[in-house]
Formats: C-alpha cells, sequence, structure tokens
C-alpha cells in the first residue's frame, strides 16, 4: 500500500479495514487489533506533536508518510480528539474569499476526498453541496465576490437565485414570508461533511503503523529551552530541548504546537507570545428525523450553520461567543438564538427537539486566518489561530507543517500565515468568508 | 407477554368514565383519560411499539416513561413523541417510526441475521472502494436513520417564554422535593416545583403501600395549601451560570411548550432515581421490563403486564413489584434474587413467550421477565454546576461530591433513607435553601441603587448540617454472564463495546464516539452507567477508575420552536413612510428598516435632484447624541482625524477604524453646543457603533464624563438636495440665516422648521449637491416632509430614494463602508489618508495605521469602463490580462444618467491606481473588457462647486 511504499519505514503489516476483513472476522468471530498501540513515553523523540487533534495527528502522520520521521510522539492530555476535533460540526469547503484562502483550502478538500482510500477508513465525506444563505443586498454582494474568486481558483462555486435553492434544498423556506428572505446563495457543490472522529481516528491509526506514538493523558507542562532571551532560556533567539510532561521530561529537537484553545498558554511555555484570544463555540444537536435537509445551509446573517447526519440529527453551530473564555459549558441563550435563527430558514422544524449542546475552544487571531510554521525560538513551531474553521483545514495543515518542521523551510502554501504577520502588518484577510463560515 | 386493562386499582390516574379514541398505525383504539399513549396500548394488547435503530428488531415497554427508548412515536406531524409519557388525547394519530411495511413485519429485520459483521463501527471499516459508490452507500445507510417524520408544513406555533426570579428552584416532585418546597416556603422563600411528571410524588404515585398512599395524600394537600408553584409535566433542563435555569413546561393550556428561563437563588436538585436495565442476552425482548414499568402499569393505569412472570429483584422496589404482580392476577413463576447471587443469564421463547434462563441452564417459561437490577443517579444538573459525582461501589450508583453551596441534593439523588428519612432531608433541604436564597437576595437588594433599602447586616450563609442520607448497599449488577444490550436507542450491545475497548477505544469518551452508545434520544440516562461497567470490565479496571461521562444540556429535549419563543424582529420604518407607501414607493429591506428605493424611476430622481431638488428620508441613519466635557477627547480616540479644535456650529467628517486599522464606520459629528454633539454613523452601522462606543467608554476609559444616547429613531432625518435646495429651505426655516456666508458647508444650526422647533440641521452632501440634511423630532417627521414638498411644488421637488443616492454618491465618488471596503480595507485604502493623524497622542487602529503609512496598499479608485455602455457586476474582478491573477475587483456600478456612462469604484493593486491606467475587468459572464482608472474618485464635479455653492 501507499505509505508502506512511500514511507519505507513501515513497522508491522497493517490490518487492513474492507468489506471482505469485515465479514471474515465476523464468520470467524475475531476481534480487531488495537485502532494504535499504547506505548510507553521514552525519554526522547526527534520529534513531538502537542495536542493529538486532527491537526496533531495529520503533522505526524505527514511527517511519518512524506518526511520518513517515525521517531516522533504525539501528546494529549485527555483523549485523542477529545479538543475542537471531536467538538466541530464537520463540514468541509473550500469557497474563500481570498486566493490565498481557496488556494489553501482546495488543497485540503484534495486530501479529504483521497482520505478514506488513503488512510484505510471511512471518514464519509460527503459531498453534498454547501448553501451560503443570503438575506441582504450585501450579502449577496459578498457571495457574487467569493464566486468570482473561486471560480478564478478553479473552485466550483456559483451564486443561485432562491428557485434553485429550492431545488437543491427544498425544507428552506423561500418564500418571501421570512423576516429576512432568502435572497440567493452561494453553491458550493462540493463542500459537505466528514465523520470528524473518523478523520482522527484514522490518522492516528496511519501514523501508529509507521511507528508514531500516541500518548493519550499525557500533559505538557512546560517546554524546555535553552539559549533564549527570556527566563529559563527561553525566548526569542533560543532553541527547544524538550518538553516536561505529567508522565516525565521527553528531550526533544522539534516542538510543535497544535494545541487551538490552549495555544497560547503552550506557546508561554516557550516564551513565544502568540496574538491569539481563546474564544468558546457552541453548537447543538437534536433527535434524529428521517432525512429531509439535503445540503448543508451556512446563514451568515442568522448566524447559523447546519447539517443533516447520516443518523439523521440536525446539528447546528454558530458564531463564537463574543467574549474570552475558557469554559466549555453552553449557555442557554445560545439554544434560544440558535432555533430562533434556524426556524428562520426552516419553518417547519419547530417540533424537532434539542437533545445535546455543547462548546469548544477556539483560538482567535486579529485577521481570523492561522498563525503557522516557524516562531523565534529555533525548533518551536505552531499550527495555531484556526479559529472556527481548524477542522476543514487539518489534512493541508498537516501536509505543510510536515513539510516545514521535516525541512525547516516555509511551504509556499503557507508563507502568507507566518507569525511574522504581526510583527509587520501584511495581514490575511478572512473575516468576510469565516466569521461565520462554515 | 399479554397485557390487558384490569380491575380499578386504588392508585390509578386515568378515568375509566372518559374513553378517548385514537388511531395507532392507521387502527383504532381506545384508551381512558388519564392514559398515556403506551400505556393505552398495552391496556390494547399491544406488544410491539418500535424496531430498533439497526437490526430493527421488535421493542416493546422496557421503563414506560419519558425515558423508556423503546417508545418513541410520531403523533401527527411530531416526531420522536415519548409515548411513555405523552399523555392520549382523542383523536391522536400515533403511528410508529421505523418499521417498514409495518411494525410486526419489518424487511429490515433481515439485518438482524448479519449481526456478527454489523459490529459496531462496522461502517468505518468498509464502503471505502471504489470511491464513486460512495454517495449509493450513503444514501442506503441514511435509509438506516431513526426517527420520526418532519412535516415542513408545521407552522411555527404560539410559543412564548417566561421569565422569573423565584428565590428556590426544586427540581424534581418525589416525597423529598415536595418537603423541600414545603420547608423553604414556610421559611418565607418563593418557591418553584418542578415535576417532571404529569402529577407530583416520585415513586409514591405508584406505590400501593396504605402508608405511602397516606404521605402522598398528605403531602398533596399540604401543597394545595401552601403558596409553592407548582409546575407539572415540565422539567428543568439545564443549570448556567449563577442558578441560571431553563425549565420546559410541557402542558402550558395555551403555548405549545413553554420555556421558562428562572434565575434561582438557590436550586435544590430532586431529580430521584432512574431504574436501570440490566444487560444480559435478549434484555431486548418484548417483555422484559423494568419493575418500575411493571409498578406504574399496575398502579397507575390498571395494566396487567403479563400472566406469567419471572421477577429478578436486586432491591425493594423489585419486591415491591411481585406484590404488584400477584395483586393483579399474574402469575409469579419464580423470584430471583439478585442479592443472593441469583442471575439470569437470557431469553427465549417466541411471539408471546419470554422464557427466562437462569444461571444453571434451566429455562423458566414465562410470559413476562421484570428485572430490578438497581438505580443510575441522574445527576445531570449537579455536572452541569460543575460537580464531578463519584462513584460508590458498595451503593453501586453515583453520589454528589462537592457542587457550589447553591445547589443542594436530596432525595435518591443523595443517598437512601426510609420515607420519613426521606421526607426529613428534604425538608432539612428546603430550611437550608431558602436561608441561602434570603443570604442572597439581601445581597442583592443591597448592591442595587434603585432597590428598596435593606435591614440589617447580610444574613449569614447558613451552614450545611443537614443529617446526611445514608446508601443502602445494591450489588453491582450491571451484566449477567451473557452479552445484551446496553443502549436500546441505537442498537450497542455489551460486546459491541467490549469489542471497542479491545480495538483501543478504551476510554469512555472514545468508545462512546466510536460505538455511538448513550449518544441516542436517551442520552446516557438509561445506559451510561451500563457502558461504563462494559469498559470497565474489558480494561479490567473499576467503575470508578473509568469514571463517566460529561452529562450535559438539555437535561430531557426540547423543542426548538420553545427555544425560538416568539419571532422578535421588529420591523423598523421612518414616521414619514405612509407618505412613502401613499406615492408608488418601492420599498428595500435594510437591515430591520423597511426603505425607499425609488418612486418608480431612479434615474428621473437622480435628474431632479441635480436639476431642481429631491427630498430623501435618511432617518435610519444612526445618530449619537453625546454629552458631556470629555467628548472630544472620545472623538479623538475613535474617529482618525483631530476633535479637539472643533467650533461649536461646525460639523466634520470622521472616519473610524478598528484596533486592526481597517476601516468601521465613517460620519459627521457636529458640534450642537458647548458639551454636546451630535455623531452620525452609517445606517447599517448604527447598532454596531453605539456597542463600539460603549464599549470604549465603559472597558477602557470610564473616567471620562461623556453620556451617550442613541437618538437614531428620536429623529426624523430629511436630505433635501439640490441646487433649489436653499430656496426650498428658506420657505420653511425659521430662527435661521440659511445664506451661504452664514451657514456655509461643513456647519450645523438648529432651527424651527415647518412650525417644528427642536430641529437641527447640516450642511453636508452625500450626493454632492447643495443640501441640508435635516433632522427634526421624530413625531413631527411627517409633517415637515409634507411641509417640504408642499412648498416646493413650484420648484420641482420631488422624492427620491436610496437607489438615486446610491447613483449620485457614486457619481461623486463617496465610497460606502462595506460595500466599496471589506474587511480587510485599511483606513488609507480608501484614498482618505491624509485624514489619519499619526501624530495624534493614541486612537483606534494607530498602531496598524502607523505600519500601513510605510507600505502600499490596494487603493479605492474610480473605473470607467471603455464602452460606457458596459456596467460590470459589483463583484468583477480586475485581472492581469487574459490570466486568472487577480489585481482588483468591481465595488460599485451604475450607469450614470448624468454622464450617460458607466460608472464604477472599485479596490485595485497600488501599481494601478495612477489615473489614466488601463485594466482588464473580467465579467461575470466570462468575458474581458478594458476599463480606465480615473483622476479623481468622483466621477462628476471633482472641484465640488455645487456642493459648496
Amino acid at each position: 500500500m501507499a505509505m508502506a511504499a512511500i514511507g519505507g519505514r513501515l513497522r508491522r503489516r497493517p490490518p487492513k479495514y474492507s468489506a471482505a476483513a469485515l465479514a471474515w472476522k465476523g464468520l470467524r468471530g475475531e476481534s480487531w487489533p488495537r485502532v494504535w498501540r499504547d506505548c510507553d513515553l521514552k525519554s526522547s523523540y526527534d520529534a513531538v506533536v502537542i495536542g493529538g487533534g486532527v491537526h496533531g495527528l495529520a503533522t505526524a502522520y505527514y511527517l511519518a508518510r512524506n518526511h520518513g520521521m517515525t521517531n516522533v510522539a504525539v501528546l494529549d492530555k485527555a483523549y485523542l480528539g477529545s479538543g475542537g476535533s471531536g467538538r466541530n460540526t464537520a463540514i468541509v469547503r473550500s469557497n474563500y474569499l481570498t486566493p490565498e484562502g481557496v488556494a489553501f483550502y482546495d488543497r485540503s478538500v484534495h486530501l479529504y476526498e483521497q482520505m478514506a482510500v488513503e488512510l484505510n477508513i471511512n471518514v464519509m465525506f460527503s459531498q453534498r453541496g454547501h448553501l451560503t444563505l443570503a438575506h441582504s443586498d450585501a450579502s449577496l454582494r459578498t457571495m457574487h465576490w467569493r464566486a468570482e474568486v473561486n471560480k478564478l481558483g478553479g473552485v466550483n462555486s456559483s451564486v443561485i437565485g432562491p428557485d434553485e435553492i429550492k431545488q437543491e434544498c427544498p425544507s428552506l423556506d423561500t418564500s418571501d414570508h421570512p423576516r429576512y428572505p432568502i435572497q440567493g446563495a452561494l453553491y458550493h457543490p462540493p463542500g459537505g461533511v466528514v465523520r470528524h472522529d473518523a478523520v482522527v481516528w484514522g490518522y492516528a491509526r496511519a501514523a501508529d503503523h509507521m511507528g508514531v506514538e500516541m500518548h493519550q493523558k499525557t500533559e505538557v507542562t512546560d517546554i524546555l529551552c535553552e539559549g533564549g532571551d527570556g527566563p529559563d532560556g527561553k525566548g526569542a533567539g533560543g532553541r527547544v530541548t524538550g518538553v516536561r510532561t505529567n508522565r516525565g521530561d521527553i528531550s526533544t529537537p522539534i516542538v510543535i504546537n497544535c494545541t487551538a484553545g490552549w495555544a497560547s498558554l503552550i506557546s508561554t511555555m516557550a516564551g513565544v507570545r502568540l496574538p491569539i484570544t481563546t474564544h468558546p463555540l457552541q453548537a447543538a444537536v437534536t433527535e434524529p428525523v428521517k432525512m429531509f435537509l439535503p445540503t448543508v445551509v451556512v446563514s451568515g446573517s442568522l448566524h447559523v450553520y447546519v447539517s443533516q447526519t447520516d443518523r439523521g440529527e440536525l446539528v447546528f453551530g454558530a458564531s463564537v461567543d463574543p467574549y474570552a473564555n475558557y469554559s466549555v459549558r453552553g449557555s442557554l441563550e445560545f439554544t434560544e438564538g440558535l432555533a430562533g435563527h434556524v426556524l428562520e430558514l426552516m419553518p417547519g422544524v419547530s417540533r424537532m427537539r434539542i437533545l445535546r449542546q455543547w462548546s469548544g475552544l477556539c483560538d482567535m487571531t486579529p485577521d481570523y486566518s492561522p498563525v503557522m510554521g516557524f516562531t523565534p525560538v529555533d525548533g518551536f513551531l505552531v499550527d495555531v489561530g484556526w479559529g472556527t474553521y481548524g477542522f476543514k483545514a487539518a489534512p493541508v495543515s498537516g501536509e505543510q507543517m510536515a513539510e516545514a518542521a521535516a525541512t525547516g523551510r516555509t511551504p509556499k502554501l503557507i508563507e502568507a500565515f507566518a507569525l511574522s504577520r504581526f510583527d509587520n502588518g501584511e495581514l490575511v484577510g478572512e473575516k468576510g468568508a469565516a466569521s461565520v463560515g462554515h | 407477554m399479554t397485557m390487558s386493562r384490569q380491575g380499578v386499582q386504588p392508585t390509578e390516574v386515568i378515568d375509566r368514565a372518559a374513553k378517548l379514541r385514537f388511531r395507532w398505525n392507521g387502527k383504532r383504539f381506545s384508551g381512558f383519560e388519564g392514559d398515556t399513549i403506551a400505556s393505552a396500548l398495552a391496556a390494547s394488547g399491544e406488544q410491539i411499539f418500535s424496531r430498533s435503530m439497526k437490526y430493527h428488531r421488535p421493542r416493546g415497554i422496557l421503563t414506560a416513561d419519558y425515558w423508556d427508548p423503546n417508545l418513541m412515536v410520531q403523533v401527527g406531524d411530531d416526531p420522536n413523541v415519548r409515548a411513555g409519557h405523552r399523555l392520549l388525547e382523542s383523536g391522536m394519530d400515533v403511528r410508529s417510526q421505523n418499521a417498514w411495511p409495518s411494525l410486526n413485519r419489518d424487511i429490515k429485520a433481515v439485518n438482524g441475521l448479519l449481526g456478527r459483521f454489523l459490529t459496531a463501527g462496522f461502517y468505518y471499516k468498509t464502503f471505502m472502494r471504489p470511491q464513486w459508490l460512495w454517495p449509493t452507500y450513503e444514501r442506503v445507510l441514511a435509509t438506516f436513520a431513526p426517527g420520526g417524520k418532519i412535516d415542513l408544513d408545521t407552522p411555527h406555533a404560539y410559543h412564548d417564554k417566561r421569565y422569573t426570579h423565584p428565590d428556590v428552584v426544586v427540581a424534581g416532585a418525589g416525597p423529598a422535593g415536595i418537603e423541600a418546597a414545603l420547608a423553604a416556603s414556610s421559611a418565607g422563600a418563593s418557591v418553584m416545583l418542578v415535576s417532571h411528571e404529569h402529577s407530583v410524588g416520585g415513586h409514591l404515585r405508584y406505590s400501593s403501600a396504605a402508608a405511602d398512599q397516606a404521605a402522598l395524600a398528605e403531602l398533596r394537600t399540604a401543597l394545595d395549601a401552601s403558596d409553592v408553584e407548582v409546575l407539572t409535566d415540565s422539567t428543568v433542563t439545564g443549570r448556567y451560570e449563577d442558578n441560571w435555569l431553563g425549565i420546559v413546561q410541557r402542558n402550558h393550556p395555551v403555548a405549545v411548550e413553554r420555556l421558562i428561563k428562572a434565575r434561582a437563588k438557590t436550586l435544590v436538585a430532586a431529580p430521584g432515581l432512574i431504574e436501570r436495565p440490566y444487560v444480559f442476552e435478549g434484555n431486548d425482548r418484548p417483555g422484559v421490563i423494568t419493575s418500575g414499568a411493571a409498578r406504574r402499569l399496575v398502579n397507575l393505569w390498571g395494566v396487567k403486564p403479563g400472566e406469567r412472570a419471572v421477577v429478578f429483584s436486586a432491591n425493594a422496589e423489585g419486591d415491591a413489584a411481585v406484590a404488584d404482580l400477584e395483586r393483579v392476577g399474574t402469575e409469579i413463576a419464580a423470584v430471583i434474587d439478585g442479592r443472593t447471587g441469583g442471575s439470569i443469564s437470557s431469553t427465549r421463547g417466541s411471539s408471546r413467550a419470554v422464557d427466562a434462563v437462569v444461571a444453571d441452564g434451566a429455562s423458566i417459561g414465562a410470559d413476562l421477565l421484570v428485572v430490578a437490577a438497581g438505580w443510575t443517579a441522574p445527576t445531570s444538573l449537579l455536572n452541569m454546576a460543575g460537580d464531578r459525582p463519584v462513584y460508590d461501589p458498595a451503593a453501586a450508583r453515583f453520589f454528589p461530591s462537592d457542587p457550589p453551596s447553591n445547589v443542594l441534593a436530596t432525595g435518591g439523588l443523595a443517598g437512601d433513607a426510609d420515607l420519613d428519612g426521606l421526607r426529613q432531608h428534604g425538608a432539612a433541604t428546603g430550611r437550608l435553601a431558602a436561608s441561602r436564597a434570603a443570604a442572597v437576595r439581601h445581597r442583592l437588594q443591597a448592591r442595587t441603587a434603585r432597590a428598596l433599602p435593606v435591614d440589617g447586616d447580610e444574613p449569614a450563609w447558613a451552614p450545611d448540617e443537614r443529617a446526611p442520607l445514608g446508601r443502602d448497599p445494591h450489588p453491582e449488577l450491571y451484566r449477567a454472564d451473557t452479552h445484551g444490550m446496553v443502549d436500546m436507542s441505537e442498537d450497542i450491545s455489551s460486546k459491541d463495546l467490549v469489542a471497542a475497548a479491545h480495538e483501543g477505544y478504551d476510554s469512555v469518551e472514545l468508545a462512546k464516539r466510536y460505538t455511538t452508545a448513550t449518544m441516542g434520544p436517551s442520552q446516557g440516562k438509561l445506559e451510561t452507567v451500563n457502558t461504563v461497567a462494559a469498559i470497565a470490565e474489558a480494561r479490567g479496571e473499576t467503575i470508578s477508575e473509568v469514571g463517566t461521562t460529561v452529562w450535559r444540556p438539555p437535561y430531557a429535549p426540547v423543542t426548538l420552536g420553545a427555544l425560538a419563543g416568539r419571532m422578535f424582529e421588529p420591523v423598523r420604518v421612518s414616521s414619514i413612510h405612509p407618505w412613502h407607501e401613499a406615492n408608488n414607493v418601492s420599498v428595500i429591506q435594510a437591515g430591520q428598516w423597511l426603505r425607499p428605493d425609488h418612486y418608480g424611476d431612479p434615474a428621473a430622481e437622480v435628474r431632479n435632484v441635480r436639476r431642481n431638488v429631491g427630498l430623501i428620508d435618511v432617518t435610519p441613519l444612526g445618530k449619537l447624541d453625546l454629552r458631556g466635557p470629555d467628548v472630544p477627547k472620545l472623538l479623538s480616540l475613535l474617529y482618525v482625524n483631530k476633535w479637539m479644535k472643533l467650533g461649536v456650529g461646525r460639523v466634520r467628517y470622521g472616519m473610524m477604524c478598528a484596533e486592526d486599522g481597517v476601516v468601521l464606520d465613517d460620519g459627521v459629528t457636529g458640534r450642537l453646543g458647548e458639551d454636546h454633539y451630535m455623531m452620525s454613523t452609517t445606517s447599517s452601522g448604527a447598532g454596531g457603533v453605539w456597542e463600539w462606543v460603549e464599549n470604549w467608554l465603559q472597558t477602557e476609559r470610564p473616567d471620562w464624563q461623556v453620556h451617550v444616547t442613541p437618538v437614531t429613531t428620536a429623529y426624523a432625518s430629511i436630505n433635501v438636495a439640490g441646487p433649489k435646495s436653499r430656496e426650498l429651505m428658506s420657505r420653511v426655516c425659521a430662527g435661521v440665516d440659511l445664506d451661504a456666508e452664514a451657514f456655509p458647508y461643513m456647519t450645523v444650526r438648529q432651527a424651527t422648521v415647518a412650525g417644528v422647533a427642536g430641529c437641527f440641521m447640516w450642511r453636508i452632501g452625500f450626493t454632492g449637491e447643495l443640501s441640508f440634511e435635516l433632522h427634526a423630532p421624530a413625531g413631527h417627521g411627517l409633517r415637515v416632509w409634507e411641509a417640504l414638498m408642499d412648498s416646493g411644488s413650484d420648484l420641482g421637488v420631488a422624492p427620491f430614494g436610496l437607489e438615486a443616492q446610491r447613483i449620485m454618491r457614486l457619481e461623486k465618488g463617496h465610497f460606502i463602508v462595506g460595500q466599496d471596503t471589506d474587511g480587510l480595507t485599511l483606513g488609507p485604502s480608501t484614498g482618505t489618508g491624509s485624514l489619519i493623524k499619526l501624530d495624534k497622542d493614541d486612537f483606534a487602529g494607530k498602531p496598524e495605521l502607523a505600519w500601513a503609512a510605510d507600505r502600499s496598499l490596494p487603493l479605492v479608485v474610480a473605473i470607467q469602463p471603455d464602452d460606457p455602455d458596459v456596467v460590470p457586476e459589483e463583484a468583477a474582478q480586475i485581472v492581469r490580462g487574459d490570466t486568472n491573477e487577480i489585481l482588483g475587483r468591481i465595488t460599485s456600478s451604475r450607469y450614470s444618467p448624468t454622464l450617460n456612462r458607466s460608472i464604477c469604484l472599485g479596490q485595485v493593486e497600488p501599481d494601478l491606481a495612477a489615473g489614466g491606467t488601463k485594466v482588464t475587468v473580467l465579467l461575470e459572464s466570462g468575458e474581458r473588457i478594458g476599463a480606465t482608472v480615473i483622476d479623481h474618485h468622483a466621477h462628476f464635479d471633482p472641484a465640488g462647486e455645487r456642493l459648496r455653492g
């Protein structure tokens, strides 16, 4: 298989998933081997990735797959996928506003399309189409703008009117009765949803097969540095020597911070300040009903995005809470606002019941764009600032971060996202596409 | 199993005189008032109520209450109705949800044969190739989605909300909860008692013991005589910060379902205990029910659950079920005692038989198997309050650990005792809750400036001196020596969970996500502990070591309708709107406002303003009344230009940037008096700028003396524009000299207009014409407008709308924030860079703008297509020649009736910004056209002579 050929360092033959294997094991009553190993923590690795979410795991996977670096540990203070990776609404799309954003996410969609086969796990990428609704002249103008930029970037995206919207998604109220009637939509056929946990497990399993170690319940309490201009050798001009964890110290020349909501706290351990504030982002899910919502629907004006899972539940999200906070308790007002907005779009679902609400932490940057690559501390890399849209970027981020860490050079695709842009004012702008961008 | 209605029971809640007819899967049935849908169907002998999600196994009654996962039905257009809880109503159209072609013969039941292949998570391991078939696979998988059907024509019915501030809310109305409510009320607290069930009493409701019934009667009498507000068929769904509670009331006489938002000073959690199912082979067969279900069926609805029963009992409730069954004539084939090592390992049988197989392999013939295997503590509200309940293996359930001191647990959640003991603990809890609520009330009142003064010192925070409840020993019964269903809603067996754990999904959260156990409609109420037990077993650990999942809100599901409540998005119109409507206006929706877009012919409206005089209603223009000595400092902080020396009567244009230097808003601010200013904002920015101003004042400069009042709707605003505007104004204004020298461009004057005092007007001009922007007290707006129309008929006065204004501002090259700028447009990019005064002390966005000053930025420029008849779309991209490289875009475009050509504003890369530069515009059609950047933003009258006239 591909990873064996490319990585060349396959540690053991992976038990391949397939219908035939399911049938065989079912007949013989055999169980499946562990999806990833339980390893003892070693005292030294070639690279340590902090954060066992999709970004961290994808980075580790590509380090092994594309660069042959397999002596790598992924550390997570809880369990794999316990942060934003398991709390997001799993929407994937590439209809961004800036040419940089379009190119970046187009690569990500491409990697998602191949993921099931490449990782040999069904991540259920359902490219069911993505509608971003416009309820005003102004937002319709932005949709046109996005469509034009998308087309120039080779992305399938166009503005459609209420009649076509009704065809694609009959459950939407496209009449002129709602308070803010739907005037049009940006339609993005390749957009869709993925089974987010499967992406986490798929990367972990594939990385594990190549020798990467996953360490859960392993919390990083400090990052060890030398030569920096701050206390304990941290800070600009220094270099990373290792990390301290609740299970002991590890020495390593490369530490990659993929910790989303905790990104600024972890970076501070290396003496690197990030322009990041952490905000909760809430989501909710309803009881299942038979399928009626064929596409992903987003309304920026109404601050809501919604899709129906293959299990029949509606999954909702909104914009981040306006205050900075590390708490992941939900609020009642969130569900109220959400319900009001959803009923504006689809009055017929008023009898559906909210089953569960939750929230995750988003690492917000001033320009709504990520911070990727090198920092003033040698060997300390960041893949953070993903705000509300980290999940959809995970494959390409992992691929690019792995390249940066392995080669010591910033790949072109992420040049625009360097931390240094906050020192020279070269901000990237995805506010328009990402303020409720799902 | 054959259930049937029996003779009258002393505790029953049905009214046998009131017969209700309804339909079940199209067939006629009947029940009595007080029946649930399920009890009426059971009394009629129905055994199968649903089909399971994956294997489509037949499912019957399990718990006969709200949490019964097998009793989800469709009632009319209402999906996923809990038939174990929803009261029967006459004429109900009830249907099963997850079966085809019928409940008794379901074709997908064939999946049961494939069970060994369809292990938990099987779908992650297959359907990967060929990739192009995945959409087809997905469609097939989606047909397995459980649940009812949505009728998209269901209206969003009446759902108003209620807000309340009780001292004490008691969640749960069993004996302890009722005593807590009564005691708190006696102590002077206002109390709300919330009962999940249709009547108060908790487990006493279905106890036939005389002492229990006497206690229930006594408690109900006491409640009736008390001031406690009792909500039945209602649930405290969530506890948020500071005891902010969501309560859903399902039996409101008017609202379909009502959300009550309560700020409780103390919360008493008394939800009782939920009986948990036992895991063994065949535990989901119809006819296997919990002891609580047996007792409810017999005592509440007079339904005999079966003819011959095996009872597996590990506690007193199970023993009581034996007595209840015997009373209604169910033959007890065997009682297997779980306390002394007895066990059930499987069930056998077909159709109506449920033969129980016990540990030694013997099979006992029966048609009913009643199981009393223990309890789950619904610690949900405590979890939401931050508590981490701890597991006690001796009692085989979780107990509260350390909830915040304004959340108190009582009843079964807190421990065990006899009825008197529970009541005493409840009463003690109620007194403590009332005392602490009084302290909170005192504190709140003392801190609220306008509240009545409070007497004395704040009462001390009462210590918790309640005698703790005991913990009855209970065997740790989770799984027998066989595997069975753990999560009935999701069809997840203990075997699935053990396999998942062995596969590496060995923490509760991972196993939950991988198998979907506990993710279904009952959200773990019945299955969480059994799930944890299965994982613990697979890991060789204890339940304490494995821990539990986090219970998240809501405790019971809430309809979107109740959460949404009434749509409260007012439609805003100006006081002049009736005139527009009477004069063929075409309106446009702009945020909440309806505004005149045009009155038939926008081009003619433009020509009339350029030639004569026109009126536009600009009431939605944001207006903030600013008073105080520190207003100039505030203006200097928020605008990029200077404000310290603006004289009285002067008006200045200002641009605001956010902290990242991006243009936020613009508008003029005038100085009406010594310490009195009026700030105008864009219409769409009115709300946001107000928040922005308040945010800076309240969080950064609370020391400044500035009082901000949003007065957008207090004034009707009319722009009078055109060469004849001065003449028109002179006919209606009094007390002001309109002469160009006395009232020059960029000044403000107060005046009486059309007899209306208190008007002010400033000379500015978005249209590029001589114009007066007049602000009259809103109530008189229509009168002023009509006076202007009447007085100017010989001058050719005519109204104009937003479209004409947009054309004219584009002719003049005025940019619109949010249209010609975007989320990344820095201040200098607007072409008004000279406005930005970096030598000012500090202002919002200064550091970013200082950086920007040294860089070349994209610029807003005026562009004219070479073909004057082509109007590019507002989004058309400016590209490099025949390539796809983006160099800018058209942000505004119109056909100018003044210049008889197409005109645009756009943003371009800095090297394209010079006048005369040729650019290529890519139209949406794909055609590329040539266009030229012009010298000034203004396509028309660049010198501004008309404006200043």
